[in-house]
């Protein structure tokens, strides 16, 4: 490849924050317009990734390495079939969050629109980053201007939410750079170079109490990202005060990010501590459906609602990645995105209920559907690709995720089945009262439907939800070979592990890669 | 090489404060600005003669005043932190009312006072240095003759600062009394001969460090930073921030440095250092959650970012500490120099309350300022970032790790207070009237450059840090 795809996709939406600064802040159409267009030249853009994508090919591809501080710390970027379609989520996402935005922002739109291209650029950096350095790069700043977006165009409690999820996130993310510098240092004195390359640490082997250190650092990072249990707390807050874009891009990619950097990072790098540590992740992951899917059905608020159904289907995702099989990890991954697709649309749902009724109770509300019959339909389907509706997106995903948890323990595959149960109850009953029923409220009958603008950007959507649920072929074919890597890598180093029994090297030991792998 | 190159610079800030202070009885109240751009031209030719001497390592004086890259690129950065803290003094003096000639004429003097500390490796030459810049510091600090706050900063200096002399110069009696020298290398080797004299070097060396350490704030030596950060008129505090810190920081690295590659890094100095850095980082970042003021507030961030720069030395890590000093530099005169754009005529605006709202009433500003502070507190892809990145790798490669977890839980802790500012900017609504006065071009020139040093040096730092590379190598 000649052209750069990656970083063409990485920073073209930077390239359109320099565009907006320069333009003046009142005319909104035009802010918009350049705005959407860059969002969507990216998605564009990113589509070729798709079609040039090599599914048969296991190692990173569009892989840009050049040189950039020294010592290791490169500009290298890749992406396999774990991030591809992260990538993909997060740059369609996007010009749909801008467009649902288009009449709830109405104050210092120029400040939201660069912010929004700011936020697309650190999150399409994180997925593609190969070097551990830029990754965390791209983790740290990527917060920015999430905390403003919180910040300036949340609700009532914005200022709070914001610190939260802040600090919740930099607690982790510190910690977790302490272990990289750890690694950094190990690996220089082990081999005389410098690498933050990731691919160079999987050829790596680490002293096993060493790795219990590093694995806690990383998974926090990852763990208060996902949101895990008991890490949770700032989700919900995040999630009830961000304006509803903000709330999209929140649930439906960055949550994401704590699941990837498990799937890059966390599980591949210590394999060791990871077997330690398994039962405890596994049953707070447990905990986290359960706990996320009661707490989900007592909430009064809607939007509280589906920020727990979040944790709860979370929850499901990280133990499918924690039963370590081909089918669970393919799951978890597939998952992710239809927890991208259908939350990030869930959420867009309780925008345009806000933007009529100035309010998310759900007792404010009953009888929607008679007033609305086009979002009631577009609501339901959306509703029904959460709950995993055989046809839609989300039965396959949890279906597969529930095979693979139940290939590597029957108990937690049993518990777990109680996602599907509970978000089945909350999400249903919540739609009843929303949408069905006597209008007990009199603003409800001034409620128009949806607009041509609000079903222009929902029907990609429930087109995605169909199409990954009737012929998911579309996708897996590109995420197998790459998952297949990824347990073989997890497989073949645990192999060492029992060959060397209890004798576990003491001090770090590192593979001769070449005559190793060719 | 022995030349007189190696007095030039010294001389040319000598000459031109003269000039300065001799000029002022001339010219016009209005015409004061002249002396400001005198003053740039003398820094910009001793920095053309400072550029000419790199990697000559000239040397005069028998060898008591030596230039080499180490002096030379901290030369540089003073001379770049008085230049920039002229140019954000130009507006102040004029709204404030303070004396131009003065402040002018002792930035030059301090400045010399810095440039003699960090280009010699005789103790009594360093301490000639150190008491060039208090003096001129102290008086700096009570500019404002008729401001009480200026007037208790400045007696709460120089009361400080004589203490900090005061352990100096008994540190030095010692050393010399167990060492018979007063050159950093005969005093190491002194300490490698001689087991039994060790006790007395020892309690002389740490009465050192403690007279250093005061100029540096670091805990429990820094409780007059607040009080004289808040009270000096701010662009002089901009220079406290920077300049002594620098200067302090460069000594004390001299040093130590060549100290812990002798083998004495299990040492108690080595120990009570380390606690002192932990401290330092914690106090800094802990008691700066209270301030309302934010003059004060980035008086607690100096100190805390004195820790970080402590486990540099720690560390022996030159070229990190050069790269956080340099990186400091440029966010801590635009914090300040963003500090000096809100004010207007005879009223300052410092209060956390007075930031409500800003970021949106004066846009440029308030994103300007909101990159210094993101840069504080350490996000990528600004130089903040690097520059601690840099310091803690370091550090874990000396098996400090336990202290860089302590630095980047602080980092963290602090992150809290610089992010409340950014609150107040762009999350609360204004309940004060702020209304700033016209804006001056050579301070935005200065938050512009500022900006610019920052973000160059978080995403391309290449050729400075190579510079840098090479300062620090030359110390070995």
């Amino acid at each position: 490849m000649s052209v750069p795809l990656l970083s063409l996709i990485t920073f073209l939406p930077l390239a359109g924050v320099l565009v907006l600064i320069f333009l003046p802040k009142d005319n909104k159409n035009l802010l918009y317009g350049v705005a959407l267009t860059m969002t969507f030249v990216v998605f564009a853009v990113s589509l070729f990734l798709y079609f040039d994508f090599d599914a048969q090919s296991s190692g990173p591809q569009f892989v840009e390495k050049t040189a950039w501080l020294g010592y290791g710390i490169q500009y290298h970027l890749g992406i396999d079939g774990i991030s591809l379609f992260l990538v993909l989520l997060t740059t369609l996402l996007l010009p749909i969050a801008l467009v649902s935005s288009w009449s709830s922002i109405r104050d210092r739109l120029k400040e939201y629109l660069i912010f929004m291209l700011i936020l697309e650029t650190g999150i399409i950096g994180v997925f593609v980053s190969l070097n551990l350095f830029l990754f965390y790069v791209f983790w740290e700043a990527m917060l920015i201007p999430m905390y403003f977006l919180i910040g300036i165009w949340g609700g009532k409690r914005r200022v709070y939410a914001t610190m939260k999820f802040v600090l919740f996130t930099m607690l982790g993310s510190l910690l977790m750079l302490v272990a990289i510098f750890v690694l950094y240092i190990l690996f220089y004195k082990a081999t005389g170079t410098y690498s933050l390359n990731i691919y160079d640490y999987y050829q790596m082997l680490l002293n096993p109490r060493l790795q219990t250190w590093l694995f806690l650092a990383f998974s926090l990072a990852f763990a208060i990202k996902v949101p895990m249990f008991p890490f949770h707390t700032w989700l919900p807050d995040a999630h009830v005060e961000a304006p509803t874009a903000g709330s999209v891009i929140l649930a439906a990619v960055l949550l994401k990010m704590g699941a990837y950097g498990f799937l890059r990072f966390a599980i591949p790098l210590f394999p060791d501590a990871l077997e330690t540590f398994l039962p405890v992740l596994s049953i707070l992951a447990l905990i986290g459906i359960i706990y996320g899917g009661i707490m989900a059905l007592v909430q009064k608020d809607i939007k509280s609602l589906v920020a727990y159904s979040s944790v709860s289907h979370m929850g499901l995702i990280m133990l499918a990645i924690f039963s370590l099989n081909i089918e669970g990890t393919e799951g978890a991954i597939y998952q992710m995105l239809n927890h991208g697709l259908s939350t990030g649309a869930l959420f867009l749902c309780v925008g345009i209920l806000y933007e009529r009724a100035h309010t998310r109770q759900i007792k404010d509300f009953g009888g929607v559907s008679k007033q609305m019959p086009v979002f009631s339909a577009f609501f339901m389907v959306t509703m029904l690709s959460s709950v995993g509706l055989p046809g839609l997106n989300g039965f396959v995903g949890e279906i597969t995720c529930l095979f693979g948890i139940f290939a590597s323990n029957r108990v937690y595959a049993i518990l777990s089945v109680s996602t599907v149960i509970l978000a089945a109850a909350y999400l249903l009953w919540m739609f009843q009262r929303v949408m069905h029923g006597p209008i007990t409220n009199e603003n409800i009958l001034s409620f128009k439907d949806m607009n041509r603008r609000e079903i222009g950007y929902f029907v990609p959507v429930v087109i995605l939800m169909f199409w990954m649920g009737i012929y998911p072929g579309t996708f897996l074919k590109k995420i197998d070979t790459s998952v297949a890597d990824y347990i073989g890598r997890i497989k073949s180093r645990e192999k060492i592990f029992v060959q060397k029994g209890e004798h576990i090297p003491a001090k770090l030991r590192l593979q001769k890669k070449d005559a190793d792998t060719k | 090489m022995n030349g007189f190159g190696a007095l030039a610079p010294l001389l040319i800030i000598v000459g031109a404060a003269l000039v300065i202070l001799l000029l002022d009885a001339f010219l016009k109240k209005d015409n004061k600005n002249y002396l400001a751009y005198l003053s740039l031209f003398f820094l910009a030719v001793c920095g053309v003669f400072c550029l000419s001497s790199w990697n000559k390592n000239l040397f005069y004086f028998e060898g008591q005043l030596r230039l080499d890259n180490f002096a030379l690129f901290l030369a540089f950065l003073f001379l770049l932190a008085v230049a920039f803290v002229m140019f954000i003094g130009m507006k102040y003096l004029t709204l404030q009312n303070v004396h131009g000639g003065e402040f002018y004429g002792l930035l030059l003097l301090a400045l010399s006072g810095l440039m003699i500390m960090t280009s010699s490796l005789n103790f009594i030459v360093i301490f000639l240095g150190l008491e060039v810049l208090s003096v001129s510091s102290y008086a700096l600090a009570g500019l404002k003759g008729k401001d009480e706050k200026s007037s208790e900063s400045a007696i709460k200096y120089f009361l400080m600062g004589s203490f900090a002399s005061a352990f100096l110069i008994f540190g030095l009696a010692l050393l010399f009394g167990t060492a018979h020298a007063l050159e950093i290398p005969a005093i190491l080797s002194s300490f490698r001969a001689n087991f039994e004299g060790q006790l007395l070097g020892l309690v002389g060396l740490g009465l050192v460090i403690i007279g250093f350490a005061f100029k540096i704030s670091l805990v429990p030596f820094h409780m007059w930073t607040p009080d004289v950060y808040e009270g000096a008129p701010t662009p002089v505090t901009a220079f406290f921030a920077v300049g002594p810190k620098a200067a302090g920081f460069a000594v004390l690295f001299r040093i130590l440095a060549p100290y812990w590659n002798e083998g004495f890094k299990s040492g108690r100095i080595f120990d009570i250092l380390w606690t002192v850095a932990a401290l330092t980082m914690l106090i800094g970042s802990l008691i700066g959650l209270r301030q309302k003021n934010i003059k004060r507030l980035l008086a607690y961030s100096s100190i805390a970012n004195a820790g970080y720069m402590l486990i540099a030395v720690l560390a022996g890590d030159g070229a990190s500490l050069i790269f956080f000093l340099t990186v400091y530099l440029f966010m801590g005169i635009g914090a300040f120099g963003s500090l000096i754009a809100l004010s207007k005529k005879d009223r300052e605006y410092n209060d956390l309350e007075d930031f409500a709202g800003i970021g949106f009433k004066y846009p440029w500003l308030g994103a300007i300022f909101s990159v210094f502070l993101l840069s504080l507190a350490g996000f990528p892809p600004t130089g903040g970032f690097l520059a601690k990145f840099y310091v803690f790798v370091g550090a874990v490669r000396q098996g400090l790790t336990p202290l860089v977890i302590i630095g980047v839980l602080t980092s963290l802790i602090s992150a809290f207070y610089y992010l409340r500012i950014i609150v107040y900017m762009y999350m609360r609504e204004p309940e004060r009237e702020v209304n700033i006065e016209i804006e001056n071009p050579a301070l935005f020139l200065v938050l512009f450059l500022c900006l610019y040093g920052v973000l160059q040096l978080g995403i391309f730092p290449g050729n400075v840090l190579y510079v840098i590379r090479q300062a620090a190598a030359s110390l070995f």
